[in-house]
């Protein structure tokens, strides 16, 4: 009963967070768009003159084999977190799944370098707080952009907080724990780089384009995840 | 008699599934024979990627027929629709036209290693929602494609990628174009994009 007692206090929260935005926008909710638009542009400037050469240096100074492998270690350790949300959610069968991909892929997989598990049908899955909260019936409240993070909602930056909260990463020394996450960001931006270029190319207006996606993915998350969870 | 009444109850209920389950198979299938049409298009032309004007003719003949660009357009344009002059509608469903072509038709070389899997379809309303997996990288992508019933064919006015759909996402970028600089400056930035 842990659960109801944290939705509640949630959809408190969020309430009380996202009661004035209905005014502007019928189909968007962005009171704050202004302000958002001024974040969003400061991280396109980030990621142009910082970032951006971050990542074509990573991507030509390492080979690909060793960037995957990188890159899944990371996922590994995700799944952890998406197996938890699942069991939050109370899928059953999907948070086998995630568990089972983490103690096969820390295991055969040589702690998570080789992700053995999806090679074996062990498909990754979906799942994160923010998610959590959504299948618990919290709304996704006002949209928000996030200096450095990007795109989220009112529900997905709590989701957020409490994944920082526990990820062992937030209790190591500091330099240990600014430098994997440091990593693990130019990895997922790496990871992401032809989707950047995609929206570059086909959006009349990034700003808008981006929360639309955003918005849109994270709705059809929050649906595929109750459909699972009252999937017998 | 108890069991006759059930045999017909039982008739009648089929007749009902099985109409409506009839009109979904087929909107199946028409999406299934597109997908087949076009890997083994695809698949017979190992340059398709580099020729830009191979993969448009592919759009038009294979993909074009069997969508309704006049309904994507106006579902993109919302309540704004009322707004432009028959002219002007005319001119955005041609331009929004040449330019989803231009967009998806660099996407279709890549179906040389994929395969379209048909799950299921769901009915809703008169329109089919048929949904897909393209198998065959990492991950399966799922695609659902939504039909309307058109003449006895079948034609598809949204398609959506992980959740992400066409006509929505469209329809924020024209509702926020309109509103900074209205139609006429939507088409231009149309003809401006389609124009690169």
């Amino acid at each position: 009963m842990k659960s109801s007692r944290a939705t509640l206090l949630a959809t408190a929260f969020l309430a009380s967070l996202s009661a004035p935005s209905f005014a502007q926008n019928q189909q968007v909710n962005d009171p704050i768009e202004p302000v958002n638009r001024g974040i969003f542009a400061i991280n396109e400037l980030l990621d142009t003159i910082l970032i951006k050469p971050i990542v074509v240096t990573y991507n030509t100074v390492i080979p690909k084999p060793i960037r995957t492998g990188i890159g899944n270690v990371f996922s590994n350790l995700d799944d952890v977190f998406i197996g938890a949300n699942h069991v939050l959610q109370g899928r059953g069968k999907d948070a086998g799944t995630s568990f089972g991909r983490v103690i096969v892929n820390s295991t055969v997989g040589l702690g998570g370098l080789i992700d053995i598990a999806s090679m074996n049908g062990l498909q990754k899955g979906e799942g994160d707080f923010g998610q959590t909260l959504g299948v618990w019936g919290v709304g996704a409240g006002p949209y928000i952009v996030l200096p450095v993070l990007g795109p989220s909602n009112a529900r997905d930056t709590v989701g957020r907080a409490a994944r920082i909260a526990s990820d062992p990463r937030t209790y190591m020394p500091k330099a240990w724990s600014y430098s994997l996450t440091g990593a693990e960001y130019v990895q997922m931006r790496a990871d992401n780089a032809e989707n950047a270029d995609m929206v570059d190319k086909f959006s009349f207006d990034k700003y808008s384009f981006t929360r639309s996606l955003y918005m849109q993915r994270r709705n059809s998350l929050v649906t595929s995840g109750k459909e699972a969870s009252s999937a017998p | 008699m108890a069991s006759l009444r059930a045999v017909i109850l039982a008739f009648i209920s089929l007749v009902a599934i099985a109409l409506p389950a009839h009109a979904q198979t087929s909107a199946e299938d028409m999406v299934r024979r597109m997908a087949i049409d076009i890997t083994a298009e695809v698949r017979k032309n190992p340059d398709l990627a580099q020729s830009q004007a191979q993969l448009t003719s592919l759009a038009e003949r294979r993909l074009m027929p069997h969508f309704n660009f006049e309904r994507i357009t106006q579902l993109a344009m919302g309540r704004n629709w009322a707004k432009a002059s028959s002219a002007e509608q005319r001119q955005i469903v041609s331009e929004f036209s040449k330019l989803l072509i231009r967009t998806y038709s660099n996407a279709l070389a890549s179906l040389k290693d994929l395969n379209v899997q048909v799950r299921d379809s769901r009915k809703n309303g008169n329109d089919v929602t048929v949904r897909t997996h393209m198998i065959g990288r990492a991950k399966p992508v799922a695609i659902d494609y939504s039909l309307e019933s058109s003449g006895g064919g079948w034609r598809v006015f949204d398609v959506t990628v992980e959740g992400l759909s066409l006509v929505t996402t469209y329809r924020d970028e024209f509702n926020g174009m309109i509103s900074s600089s209205g139609v006429s400056g939507l088409i231009a930035m149309l003809k401006q994009k389609n124009g690169k």
